[in-house]
This record gives C-alpha cells, sequence and structure tokens, in this order.
C-alpha cells in the first residue's frame, strides 16, 4: 500500500502538466453539471415553489362570474362544518389600462388591478418599498399602492393621482415586492386597491375579464376541505385549489426542468469523459516503458495499475473541485450578464449538496472513461525493455476488457438515469447520445474516405497534411465527431434563432395588428371605430365576443380531483373569449368535420381549434356546454380547426356558428392592421382610454419586443451551454494531438532528415488542422441545418429560411478554431531537433 | 542455480517463424561470474530475458534457485524477480519521474522493506552519487544513470545480477568504471553475475564464458583459474 502511495504521489508531482487536459475536460464537464444545475435551483428558490406564500392563503376558491347566492351558501356550508379554517378573506383581480390624472402626463399602461380587503395577506407578509409593513389604511378612501417600477413607467410620484376606470386613485405606497412575489409572464404591474373601488370606479360593471377569490387559511392539511367544496361545487365554473396541489405541480415542473438541464450538463461531462479515455490512452502509451521497468523490478500488475487509477482518482477529485469552482464563476457571470432578466430574489451561490454531487458525478467519469485504457497495462510485458515490439495479442479475445467496457456502460447508464431522475429519460439520453455519436461517426468515416479518394493534391504540403489525417493511430474521426457535436449545438441553436427571431419579426409579418382592442362595450364600438379611422385612416373590424366557461365536455364536468385534469386546470378550466362566424378565416383550415353554411337552426355548432380539442379529447360529433353568464349552453362540436397563430389578427379558440350567441351578453374586440409609429399608438391608446376607460388595448408591438427579448436571452442561454460543449470538443482535440504527437515528431524528424524545411513543416500542420477543422465544420454545420429545418418545420411549426451567413461561417470559424488548436499545440515540435529524436525510437 | 533445460524461443516475423533460442541446455551454479556473448542477434539478451521471467521460451524449461519459473503467472514472476533478480539494462532504463533516489527506492517499497531509505542513501554512496540523488535522470550523464540502475539493481539484495551489455552505451572510461562496480559487488555479495556482452576484453575476465551463435551455444568455457 505504502507502495502505491508513494508512487502516485511521486508520478502526480512529475506528470501533472501532461495530465492538465485531463483535468480540464472533467472541470469543465463537472463546471457544467453544477452550473446548470445550480441555476435553476437558485432559480426555483428565488421564485419561490412556496405556492402557499404565492396562493397568500392554503384554500383559494376562485371564478370569473360573481359568486352566485346559491355557490355561497354551499362554500360557507362546507367550511362551516370544518373546524380548521382560520381566517377568510376575497380579492378581486382584472387588467386595466391606467393614465395618469394629470393631463400634461401622457402615459398610459396597461396593469394588473387587485383589489383586496383585510386581513390582508392570510399568509406571508407585505412590505412596502419604504421597508414598513403594508397598512390597509393606505388604501381607504380611493388610495392605491403600486408596484415601484410603476412610478418610472406612468412618470409619476407617490401622491399624484391615477385614474383608473371612472375613479382616480391617489398612490400612497409602492413596493417591490408583492405577496408571494412575482412568477411567470405578466402583462403589466400591479396595483393594489380596496376591493370595494371596483365597484365604485364601475371597473366591475364595464370589464369582462374579473377574477374573484375567496380566501382561506387552515390550521391543518387543507386537502380534506378542498375535496368536499369540490364534491360541493361540481358542475359550477368554481375552482377550488389547495397549496399543497400547486406545490406538488410546480415542485414537480422545477425538478424535472432541473433534470433536463442537468442531462445537457452530463452531456458535456461525457464529452469531457471521452476527453478523459483519450488522455488516458495517450498516457499509457507514454508510460509504457516506466510500466516495464516496475514489472521488471517485481511490480505485479494489479499494483501498477492501483497506482495509476490513484493517480487519475486524485487528478479526477481536483478537476472536479475546480469544476465546482468553474461552475461558481459562471454562477457570477450570469449575475453579471444577466442580472436583469433574473428574479430580484435570486441568488448566485452552488449549493454544497449540488457541488457534492458534482465532485462525485467527476470522479466516477474519470474512473468510467479510464478503466478501459487503465486496462491496457496488463498487457505491456516487461521484455519490451529487450526488444520493443506490438506485443498485444489481437485475436484473443479479451474478456476483462469486454467485462470492464460492458460495467463502464452501465455505470454510465446509472449516472444518466440519476441525472435525469428517470430510468427512461436517462436510458433515452445514452441511447440518443449514442445514435447522434454513430450518425456523426459515419458522416466522419463518409468524408474522409471522399477526401482520401480526392488524392491529386499538387502541392507535396496539402498531400501529406491528407495523409496525416490516416496516420496509424488516427483520431481523425473522434475529433470530428466531438468537435462537429459542439459545432452542431452551437450551429443549429443559432439557425434556430434566426428562424425565430424571423418569425418574432413585426416588420415581416404585415397581417399582425399593430393594435389590438377588447372589451369594446356595445355602444362604444361605433364611436371608437370612427376615432381609428380619422387617426390612422383604417376601418377596424368589430369582432363580437362572448365570454364562455367549460361547464361540461359531452356531459360530465372536468374533475379536478384527478391528477391529469388538475394539471390542465389553466387552459381548459380558464375563461374564453369565443366568437361567432359564417365563414373561416384566411389563417384557418378545417382538420376534421365540416365547416357550416348558413346559421344554425336547432342545435347550436362550434368549431374548435386543434390543439383544445386534444385536450378535451373531442371530436366532431361530441358536445360541449359552455357556461355563458350563468347560463348553460350545450353545442355539437361540428369540426376541429388548425389555427395559423402567426399571421393572424385574432385567434379564436371557439368559434360558433351564428344564431346561437347573438343574444348572449356580447363584448366587441377590434385590431389595427396598419403598421404606425409608436409615438402615434401611444397617442391614440391615450385617446381612447380618456374616452372609454374600460376598453384593455394591446400593443403588439411591445409584446413582440418582450417575446424577442426573451428569444434572445434564451438562445444566448443555450449558445452558453452550447458553447461548453464546443470547449470539450477543443479539448477532445488536444487530448488526441498528444495521443499521436510522438508519431508526429518521430515523422517530422525523418521528413526534416530527408530535407523538409520549417516551412513546409508548417504548412502540413495548418493545412492537417485547417483540414480537419473544415470537416468537423461541414459535419455540424450540415446536421444544423437538418436540426433547425426538422425543429423549425415539426415542432415549432414555423416558417423555415436556410441561412447561408450562419452555415458558412460556422464551418469557416470551426475550421479557425481547429487550425489555431492543433497547430498551437503542435508548434513546438516543428524545433526539435531531428538526431535526438530518430535515436531515442 | 540458474538452469535451462531444452530451451527454445521462437517468434513470429511477418509469416514465418524465427528461432531465436535453439534447444539452448545451460547450468549456471550460485555465485558465478559468467559472461555471455555472440554476434548481433544471436539470442543473447533474449537468453537473459528468459532467465529474469521477462519473457516465456516456446518450449523447454528454466530454473531459477530451484523455483520452475516456466509457465508461471505474471505476478508470480513479478514476486521472483522482486526477491531474487537484479536487472541491469543497456539503456539504463530508470523511471524518468523519479529521482535518482527514489528510482533505488524503487524496488524496496515493491518488497515492502522498513529500511528502505536508510538503504537508498548507503547504496547511492556505495555507487558514489552522494550528492545526486535528488537529480533526475535526464538530468545525469550515460555514467551516472547506469550507477543508479546498478544501486537499484542491488537495492534488494538480489541472489542473481542479470546485466544485458550494460557498458554499451557508455564511453570506454565509464564503462569499466561500471564493470569494475559491478565486479566489485558481486564478489561482495557473492552473487551470480550473468553479463550480456559484446565486449571481448570484459568477457575475459568473467569465470566463465558463453558464446552464442544463431541461437546455439558454440562453446561454453570456464577460466583457467577458475578451473584450477
Amino acid at each position: 500500500m505504502k507502495f502505491i502511495f508513494n508512487l502516485t504521489r511521486r508520478e502526480i508531482r512529475s506528470s501533472w502538466r501532461r495530465l492538465l487536459f485531463f483535468f480540464l475536460c472533467i472541470a469543465l464537464g463537472v463546471g457544467s453539471v453544477v452550473a446548470l444545475r445550480s441555476l435553476i435551483q437558485n432559480l426555483t428558490k428565488a421564485v419561490g415553489t412556496d405556492a402557499r406564500a404565492l396562493m397568500t392563503a392554503d384554500i383559494d376558491i376562485n371564478s370569473t362570474n360573481d359568486f352566485t347566492p346559491v355557490e355561497i351558501q354551499k362554500i360557507e356550508e362546507v367550511v362551516g362544518r370544518s373546524n380548521i379554517v382560520e381566517a377568510r378573506n376575497e380579492t378581486i383581480t382584472t387588467a386595466q389600462m391606467v393614465r395618469p390624472s394629470d393631463p400634461r402626463n401622457d402615459s398610459v399602461k396597461f396593469v394588473e388591478l387587485k383589489g383586496i380587503e383585510p386581513p390582508f395577506p392570510l399568509v406571508g407578509t407585505f412590505t412596502l418599498s419604504d421597508g414598513q409593513p403594508f397598512d390597509f389604511s393606505l388604501l381607504k378612501d380611493n388610495g392605491a399602492v403600486i408596484a415601484e417600477f410603476l412610478l418610472e413607467e406612468l412618470k409619476v410620484k407617490i401622491g399624484d393621482k391615477l385614474k383608473v376606470g371612472d375613479g382616480e386613485f391617489t398612490i400612497r405606497g409602492t413596493f417591490d415586492e408583492e405577496p408571494g412575489g412575482t412568477s411567470g409572464f405578466r402583462l403589466g404591474g400591479r396595483i393594489f386597491l380596496e376591493k370595494k373601488a371596483f365597484d365604485s370606479a364601475g371597473i366591475t360593471s364595464k370589464t369582462g375579464r374579473i377574477r374573484r377569490r375567496i380566501l382561506y387559511r387552515t390550521s391543518d392539511n387543507p386537502t380534506e376541505l378542498v375535496q368536499q367544496l369540490r364534491e360541493a361545487l361540481k358542475g359550477t365554473i368554481v375552482v377550488v385549489n389547495s397549496y399543497r396541489e400547486q406545490q406538488e405541480n410546480m415542485g414537480e415542473q422545477f425538478t424535472r426542468t432541473e433534470n433536463y438541464l442537468s442531462l445537457t450538463g452530463l452531456l458535456i461531462l461525457v464529452l469531457g469523459g471521452v476527453g478523459v479515455w483519450n488522455v488516458a490512452r495517450a498516457f499509457v502509451e507514454q508510460k509504457r516503458k516506466t510500466v516495464a521497468v516496475l514489472k521488471c523490478l517485481g511490480a505485479g500488475g494489479t499494483r501498477i495499475i492501483s497506482v495509476y487509477l490513484l493517480q487519475i482518482l486524485t487528478l479526477g477529485l481536483i478537476g472536479s473541485l475546480f469544476g465546482v469552482l468553474l461552475a461558481q464563476l459562471t454562477m457570477w457571470f450570469v449575475k453579471w450578464r444577466f442580472v436583469e432578466a433574473m428574479p430580484a430574489k435570486m441568488t448566485y451561490g452552488v449549493g454544497a449538496s449540488t457541488g457534492g454531487q458534482g465532485l462525485l458525478l467527476g470522479v466516477l467519469i474519470s474512473l468510467l472513461f479510464s478503466a478501459l485504457p487503465l486496462l491496457q497495462i496488463r498487457n505491456i510485458k516487461p521484455k519490451l525493455l529487450l526488444r520493443d515490439e506490438n506485443n498485444v495479442n489481437i485475436s484473443r479475445l479479451d474478456w476483462t476488457k469486454w467485462l470492464f467496457g460492458v460495467a463502464s456502460l452501465a455505470g454510465l447508464l446509472g449516472l444518466a438515469v440519476w441525472q435525469a431522475g428517470s430510468v427512461k429519460v436517462g436510458v433515452f439520453f445514452l441511447v440518443g447520445l449514442g445514435v447522434t455519436s454513430l450518425i456523426l461517426y459515419l458522416a466522419a468515416t463518409l468524408l474522409t474516405w471522399l477526401l482520401r479518394r480526392i488524392k491529386r493534391f499538387s502541392s507535396f504540403s496539402i498531400r501529406q497534411a491528407v495523409n496525416s489525417l490516416y496516420r496509424p493511430g488516427n483520431q481523425t474521426r473522434i475529433i470530428l465527431l466531438a468537435v462537429g457535436l459542439g459545432a452542431f449545438v452551437v450551429l443549429a441553436v443559432q439557425s434556430l434563432q434566426s428562424n425565430l427571431v424571423r418569425e418574432f419579426d413585426f416588420t415581416r409579418n404585415q397581417k399582425l395588428p399593430s393594435l389590438f382592442f377588447i372589451d369594446i362595450q356595445k355602444s362604444q364600438i361605433d364611436e371608437l371605430r370612427r376615432m381609428i379611422n380619422s387617426r390612422i385612416g383604417e376601418e377596424a373590424e368589430a369582432i363580437p365576443t362572448v365570454r364562455a366557461r367549460i361547464a361540461y365536455v359531452n356531459g360530465s364536468p372536468f374533475d379536478f380531483e384527478q391528477r391529469e385534469v388538475r394539471q390542465q386546470q389553466g387552459i381548459i378550466g380558464r375563461e374564453f373569449a369565443v366568437t361567432y362566424r359564417p365563414n373561416l378565416d384566411e389563417n384557418e383550415k378545417v382538420k376534421s368535420g365540416s365547416w357550416w353554411v348558413g346559421d344554425a337552426t336547432d342545435t347550436p355548432e362550434v368549431s374548435v381549434e386543434e390543439d383544445i380539442a386534444e385536450r378535451l379529447k373531442v371530436s366532431p360529433g361530441d358536445s360541449i356546454t359552455f357556461d355563458i353568464s350563468g347560463r348553460k349552453i350545450t353545442a355539437r362540436v361540428a369540426n376541429i380547426r388548425e389555427l395559423d397563430i402567426r399571421n393572424t389578427r385574432t385567434a379564436f379558440v371557439f368559434v360558433f356558428r351564428p344564431g346561437t350567441l347573438e343574444k348572449a351578453p356580447h363584448s366587441y374586440a377590434a385590431t389595427v392592421l396598419k403598421h404606425v409609429g409608436a409615438t402615434e399608438r401611444l397617442r391614440l391608446q391615450r385617446d381612447i382610454i380618456e374616452k372609454f376607460p374600460n376598453v384593455q388595448i394591446f400593443d403588439v408591438a411591445d409584446i413582440l419586443a418582450t417575446v424577442q427579448r426573451l428569444i434572445a436571452n434564451f438562445v444566448l442561454a443555450i449558445s452558453f451551454v452550447g458553447s461548453f460543449v464546443m470547449l470539450s470538443g477543443v479539448l477532445i482535440l488536444i487530448g488526441s494531438i498528444a495521443l499521436t504527437k510522438s508519431q508526429r515528431v518521430y515523422e517530422n524528424a525523418i521528413l526534416k532528415t530527408l530535407g523538409a524545411n520549417r516551412r513546409v513543416l508548417a504548412t502540413i500542420l495548418f493545412a492537417e488542422y485547417g483540414l480537419l477543422g473544415m470537416l468537423a465544420g461541414l459535419i455540424g454545420s450540415g446536421f444544423a441545418v437538418a436540426l433547425s429545418f426538422a425543429v423549425s418545420r415539426y415542432v415549432l411549426n414555423i416558417k423555415w429560411e436556410f441561412d447561408p451567413l450562419t452555415a458558412v461561417l460556422g464551418v469557416a470559424v470551426t475550421a479557425l478554431v481547429v487550425m489555431f488548436v492543433g497547430v498551437a499545440a503542435s508548434f513546438d515540435v516543428l524545433f526539435r531537433k531531428p538526431l535526438g529524436t530518430l535515436r531515442s525510437q | 542455480m540458474i538452469e535451462l533445460k531444452n530451451v527454445t524461443k521462437t517468434v513470429r516475423s511477418g509469416i514465418e517463424d524465427l528461432t531465436i533460442l535453439d534447444d539452448v541446455s545451460i547450468a549456471i551454479p550460485d555465485g558465478q561470474f559468467v559472461a555471455v556473448t555472440g554476434a548481433s542477434g544471436s539470442g543473447k539478451s533474449t537468453l537473459l530475458g528468459l532467465i529474469a521471467g521477462l519473457d516465456e521460451p516456446s518450449s523447454g524449461t528454466i530454473y531459477v534457485d530451484g523455483d520452475e519459473i516456466t509457465n508461471q503467472k505474471e505476478d508470480k514472476l513479478a514476486q521472483i524477480r522482486s526477491e531474487k533478480i537484479g536487472f541491469v539494462f543497456q539503456s539504463f532504463h530508470l523511471i524518468p519521474s523519479l529521482t535518482a533516489y527514489e528510482n533505488i527506492l524503487i524496488p524496496m517499497e515493491i518488497l515492502g522493506l522498513r529500511d528502505a531509505r536508510e538503504r537508498a542513501t548507503k547504496l547511492l554512496d556505495d555507487v558514489d552519487l552522494t550528492n545526486r540523488g535528488h537529480h533526475y535522470p535526464p538530468e545525469l550523464s550515460g555514467g551516472e544513470q547506469q550507477r543508479v540502475a546498478i544501486a537499484r539493481a542491488f537495492a534488494n539484495s538480489p541472489k542473481f545480477l542479470l546485466a544485458d551489455e550494460p557498458t554499451g552505451n557508455l564511453d570506454s572510461k565509464n564503462g569499466e568504471h561500471i564493470f569494475e562496480l559491478m565486479t566489485e559487488l558481486h564478489r561482495q555479495n557473492n552473487v551470480t553475475l550473468v553479463l550480456v556482452t559484446h565486449d571481448h576484453a570484459l568477457a575475459s575476465k568473467a569465470q566463465r564464458q558463453i558464446v552464442l551463435r544463431d541461437g546455439s551455444v558454440l562453446s561454453d568455457s570456464v577460466h583457467r583459474d577458475e578451473a584450477e
């Protein structure tokens, strides 16, 4: 044992420089895993998986209609029987346009209003920007407490007045974070008002999209109470939630995201592993004589393998530690670069358990990928000290090697399953990686084969460079695979981005409206259209909309006790804006069933958008019962409709056949298609709000800008990960160069002896790596184009355009990177004196 | 005693078999100094390698100190070498990543000797390298490297010292010094010394000289002094 430790220590002392790449491969891989996991974990923490605080209560009963006396009676009956309810309050929320009362201030903003009553919040705390706790008296007599950033957006200060609906409210305080924090996509900032002010300011009477909530705080697990409430309210549109179920859903989502991201990290780590494998092979090759000497001096194979294994483990551990440090640096980089896109509570530290997991992963990957090369030590015979010959018996089937190979693969599968948190995903990951690698490897084989066919290069250097790619023991295909994979990820993301951004490019999508108005009352529509016409010169189309919820599908209500149904609650349980018209829009297509001709006579008919049809599991002939302002209307599904959401003025999930909804309470939507300047848009919005405070206006250009920003951040994040993949490819390249370096040194010595000067040798070097890089770039670029096409066409359903610049630039940059790295790693070879090299052979 | 009985070694060279040693039978009594000479390719180094268990004969048996070493497992052979055999190579074969002192230490650490450090220091003294112990092999001259190799070979007090052209890579002065060192250690420790060499002058100083030609023993003569 002492011998093993002593020799390990001495060997590390002398070979750590040579194993630096090994170290870097592991560090990079572990860094990726730990950084990605930490990022998502911290994000989860910052966004708050504390569903209880988010909900500000334990039970949330909500409806988009006023609670009917019957509903309230049922709720109170159930709650009255329970002895765990501690407190209750009600809230009311809606989205509205607000503007400052000061006529000189021309700002106008879409905000989210929340009317509250004491005690608020039932759960959690509410602290204002100045550090004082929220006091309900701030809202009394038309007071408002608004999100801090709205001050700037609306160009107002505390004490100023805002016009909301018909009312005027004084800003009495601001907050950075409302109870439960903020999560998800929100259109506007939050403004708190007194609940009863919603009525006095006419907000409830004129706005359609209002959600009312009754909240309870309980002293014990509310699950049973929630079940009883659901049972009592079955068949109504009232939705009951408990914080526990919310928590469960959110936790699951975050865990899934975390695990998927960790797999991306694992991909980089596996690539790092390939680097480790290469370095370990080169290392064993370099250590052949030392191993033979040790065997000659009486050390057994197992002891020698132990020495090198211990050495690899030590370096793997140090590399992993360095990786954790790298992860921390990455987190600081994220803070520096993306702090504005991150939630306020975001922290940027690497957790101990994540770090520990990274260390374990790093050490295990080092072990798995170096086991096979180290096993070669067994085959090194001491007689090579007397006569060096290839003493590996190839014909004999080496069972140990196979056994270790299978064990390594199983270990890798174990790691993938562990990181993915699911056997299925783990297996899928490994198989996917295997198939991708195989395809890239085949492409690499094909390209090198083709290159070899073109033998007639006039230049000696180029001919020699091509020959070098086929040197015995060459790493050409492995390098092409690794670097190609890196280039593939980076380029695919870039190519997808350009297609996505094009898709959301406001100026190119002429069919998208520039302004979108909703909640227009019947009495307002004509005047509003006149205003638009006089200002912009466009005859805006008025689209009748009716607000409806799904009550039953084929006669049965949603069973929210079922997990699968509950998870879709936000999509199928929400309120829909529905319309009716005699014809299909130009961006719509009937997928099944048939479109109607003329008005409905007896049975109402409805056309359903394909995605929601799939969720509701309906097809033509089925029935859906809608709740429209308390009235139930059962409609037959006439057809399933495909909607091209990009070129649409409106996107209605449900379209009724004319003849049914005409008498239901209506509002109107209107669109402005003409693309006008920002100032003009703002002025029109301001004037319309002045006149019709209940109308809500969406500035599509603003929303698209937000979406584009989101895409840009997303792409930057993926490219960042992609560049790590690329970097591991480069490390593999360096490792491979080390592996074949002695051969290159020997070749160069012979070429020098035969009269080749340094210029010729340098040209060979540049040409070899330039060619290699070009091939890798071609592979990466080719597959990136294919992937971006497939994803655009079949996953995102967007139009795909070939982006020649990205493709060509991708090949060029990859070629340059490989050439630079390759030449830099081999440059010293040019300066070796040939005699010493030839003598030592 | 080292004993070879009908030892043949053939290797595959291209598509045909090449016989390196052909039915060789030799017995070397303990404490004897034997020089093995012969032209290049006569099988000298192979013979030495077979005795050290570095390679296996194609047929025949070899006994070292009464143990049959043919058909032994790799690790068993390593153990025999560790305990009984010291080996000196023409090209030294020191471990480049270890200092001179550590190179000498290695065989003793493999065997697990307790006083390894003291012995290594003494061995360095014995080969006149007291102040060079912390140097790495590339920092030493050829003669110095071979002295380290000899100290290493003697580290575990072997019964048998096998030397393959130990002076072949050295100039005559250094070569002579190395030869004297080995014979001196041979005498002091009563070690069986098998020396493979091209140098007839050196060979003539041995107690016994075996000449190989094309893998067979051409002559096996005992020096007159020894015969008497």
